[in-house]
């Protein structure tokens, strides 16, 4: 057996069902991997090399520094500071999870045109969220027919400045992002709901149980790895906020973020170095967080 | 599929440009190809002059100069050859115009060859040391800084290489003259209690916004006030002397401090500005001001003939649009607004005697005679020329032309501003401009005002104490 197959020239092998497989396969992934390494693996190898590195977008005079550029990170707070508005979008990611448990069992129960609900509920998180963002600007305009405002003079109220009141305008970026997310957490629930068995609710049923019990004994119980699971994503998100504010405030009056921060710093101040070692810095937290979230997993099972 | 089509989008936009790049070649006379091929340098300028000559007398003994422009606009809608058939006539030549897009890219490229036309806007990639191996010498400093302004912008060891085609006031505020003449305020305001005074006038005796903040877009708009600092300290030396003496970045009663306790002034003062900073319409706000809803706002004098255009689109009067000095009395009593250059023109080296002859005598007209910084509404590079007319406000000014930082100091000006991430021209969330309106909006006072300006001298110092080249210059 050994014999005639190193005996096979190539031409065999390629002719052959294994060899077809096998070059199918490679000739299918050559392309979708070299776009991967090119746009994907390239540049994130190259942001870490940058971040040892004091350069400019063109990178001219690149110079290495070691770990001058996270010394800078870790000692002058203005850059990590920016994370504090995080809490905003962590603390609105655990209303989003609940809100959405909420309206996910809604939808699960016995309900008309629920079909239609879901398709309303999940059209946003289908949207770009530039043109979420454009929406929630002119949502939250103090004058000239900004909607909230339109509808709030309806019952009497004086317009209110929703994105300059820096004890409001962190809520409202919130409540558009929970807006634009919530319908990927309502359908992620409804598919958990809906794997749950129909013969426990009938058995709960038959024992009398009412639905409030049915909810914190059976559906909740079964869907807990779907609920971690998006209390994670939402953490993820929180850390990297970006499009909703940037649109929307710009990250004036005093709701920047951290990837807004990051990239003043690569491309208002052309210190490409330490942006990108403050990229590498959110990508540690993510990466933490990740293994936070495999490590409860495995718990699970 | 993904491939095939990829490959056909490159072999496309491929045939484009080797399209575009013929057609180019095709307009550039058949000399230029020639002189590529020479190696030595001297014998192709011989041979340079030597066919152009030819080439100029086979077309009935006339010269034929080729200009190259920025200006596409004008090429496209034919001002440019319009204007030119006087000079045309006089010196019985032919002038071609060759505009681009990309000026200051394309051209820089062709002057690695010698073919760049015969009169060309200098780019400012050619270092001022260079200037003599591209460009013919069109006279002495001494000589030149009789009659034009900015005739030091291409000058190296007293020569003078380009002269500006023509120029402009670089900060004041864009009002509408309307508005303010119905508020009773016929003088522009000299000092910013004047004009914070007007302001609050427009507020009592009108119905328009007296201050436009444009502040949605203020990563932008914000940076328009730092056009008024030069102006306000009257010093041509301005940044020099302030890193050379390590002064802190804004003391009360200097430039700086003076011109963003003005803005802070008025952005305190609610009355003043429009109701909602986040909801400002830049494009609406053009209309507004052209109508006299708006009755002020800081801008570039570029913005000028943007607010004019909108104007008499839309049927109103576009001379109702002013242009006023930044409103600051320097020490010496008097108020000072800084002008600028536009590119200068420069004759290509390597172009025929004759030519060259007539390229010089094409600049001294486009400046003198031409017309064309009157049509643009420019300010004339000769000097004693009149203003155009929405600068009226100008008049009685002290001019003056920035000076260029000494050798050892260029660029460490803008290094320091942007180590230190002061951003003086920067628009990022955290930047001072953007803090102190927002401090301003929210009503925190002096003290509000005097916090921001602690911090960013600290770390305007701190990087400034820290910048090699600095050191060196003060050292040597």
């Amino acid at each position: 057996m050994n014999k005639t197959k190193t005996r096979r020239t190539l031409l065999e092998w390629v002719k052959s069902y294994t060899g077809q497989k096998y070059l199918t396969t490679f000739l299918f992934l050559l392309v979708p991997v070299a776009l991967l390494i090119l746009f994907t693996v390239i540049p994130a190898f190259n942001m870490i090399l940058f971040s040892f590195q004091e350069r400019d977008e063109l990178g001219l005079s690149a110079r290495w520094i070691g770990f001058d550029n996270y010394k800078t990170l870790f000692t002058d707070m203005t850059y990590l500071k920016t994370f504090i508005n995080s809490i905003y979008y962590f603390v609105g990611s655990f209303v989003q999870l609940a809100l959405a448990l909420f309206i996910a069992t809604l939808l699960c129960s016995k309900i008309k045109f629920a079909g239609v609900f879901k398709g309303f509920i999940f059209f946003p998180y289908l949207m770009n969220g530039v043109a979420v963002a454009l929406i929630f600007q002119r949502f939250f305009k103090v004058d000239d027919g900004g909607t909230l405002n339109s509808i709030l003079a309806l019952f009497g109220s004086d317009p209110i400045n929703w994105l300059t009141n820096k004890s409001l305008n962190n809520w409202c970026l919130v409540f558009s992002s929970i807006w634009r997310y919530i319908g990927f957490d309502i359908l992620m629930f409804i598919g958990a709901i809906q794997s749950i068995s129909p013969d426990i609710y009938e058995a709960a049923e038959i024992d009398g149980a009412n639905a409030w019990q049915r909810f914190w004994r059976i559906v909740f119980p079964s869907i807990r790895p779907i609920v971690a699971l998006q209390l994670i994503l939402s953490i993820k998100g929180a850390t990297s906020v970006f499009e909703i504010p940037y649109v929307i405030t710009g990250g004036k009056f005093d709701t920047s973020t951290f990837v807004i921060k990051t990239q003043e710093v690569g491309f208002t101040f052309h210190k490409v170095g330490l942006a990108s070692a403050m990229a590498v810095v959110l990508l540690l937290i993510i990466i933490v967080i990740t293994i936070i979230q495999k490590l409860f997993f495995k718990e699970e099972r | 599929m993904k491939l095939k089509r990829i490959i056909a989008g490159i072999l496309a936009v491929s045939t484009v440009f080797m399209v575009t790049a013929c057609q180019d070649q095709g307009t550039s006379s058949k000399t230029d190809t020639s002189s590529k091929t020479e190696n030595s340098s001297t014998t192709e300028e011989s041979k340079n002059d030597e066919s152009k000559n030819d080439e100029s007398k086979t077309e009935g003994e006339k010269l034929t100069l080729k200009v190259l422009t920025h200006r596409t606009d004008r090429k496209e809608d034919g001002s440019l050859e319009k204007m030119t058939e006087a000079f045309e006539e006089k010196f019985n030549c032919t002038v071609e115009y060759q505009a681009f897009k990309d000026y200051a890219g394309d051209v820089s490229t062709m002057m690695s060859t010698t073919s760049y036309g015969d009169v060309l806007m200098i780019p400012d990639t050619v270092k001022i040391a260079e200037l003599g191996n591209f460009f013919e010498p069109l006279g002495s400093y001494d000589e030149l800084k009789e009659t034009y302004m900015w005739a030091d912008q291409k000058m190296y060891d007293g020569t003078v290489y380009g002269l500006a085609h023509l120029g402009s006031v670089s900060g004041g505020i864009c009002y509408n003259k309307k508005v303010w003449e119905a508020a009773g305020i016929t003088t522009a305001p000299k000092t910013a209690e004047e004009f914070i005074n007007a302001l609050k006038q427009i507020e009592e005796k009108t119905d328009a916004i007296p201050y436009y903040t444009n502040y949605k877009d203020a990563s932008w708009t914000a940076s328009q006030w730092c056009s008024l600092v030069m102006s306000a300290s009257g010093n041509a030396n301005y940044e020099t002397d302030k890193l050379t003496k390590k002064e802190d970045l804004f003391i009360e009663g200097d430039a700086y401090y003076n011109v963003f306790k003005l803005m802070y002034d008025i952005y305190s003062d609610s009355k003043l500005i429009e109701g909602d900073p986040m909801g400002t319409d830049w494009e609406g706000s053009k209309l507004m001001i052209a109508k006299g809803e708006i009755a002020t706002m800081t801008m570039g004098s570029w913005a000028v003939s943007q607010f004019k255009q909108i104007a008499s689109e839309n049927g109103l009067n576009p001379d109702d649009i002013g242009y006023m000095p930044a409103p600051f009395t320097a020490k010496d009593g008097k108020q000072y607004a800084q002008l600028a250059a536009d590119y200068c023109m420069g004759v290509n080296k390597n172009s025929a005697a004759d030519v060259k002859e007539l390229g010089k005598k094409y600049i001294e007209w486009f400046i003198k005679d031409s017309g064309f910084s009157e049509s643009e509404q420019s300010v004339n590079a000769l000097k004693g020329s009149k203003l155009p007319g929405y600068l009226s406000a100008f008049e009685g000014c002290e001019y003056f032309t920035a000076a260029t930082a000494p050798e050892g100091l260029t660029g460490v000006w803008n290094a320091i501003d942007n180590d230190s991430e002061v951003g003086i021209w920067a628009g990022d969330s955290a930047n001072f401009k953007l803090r102190m309106a927002e401090a301003a909006f929210a009503g925190e006072g002096d003290a509000g005002f005097k916090t921001i300006i602690d911090e960013m001298n600290s770390k305007w110092n701190a990087t400034r104490d820290a910048n090699e080249a600095l050191k060196t210059y003060l050292a040597g």
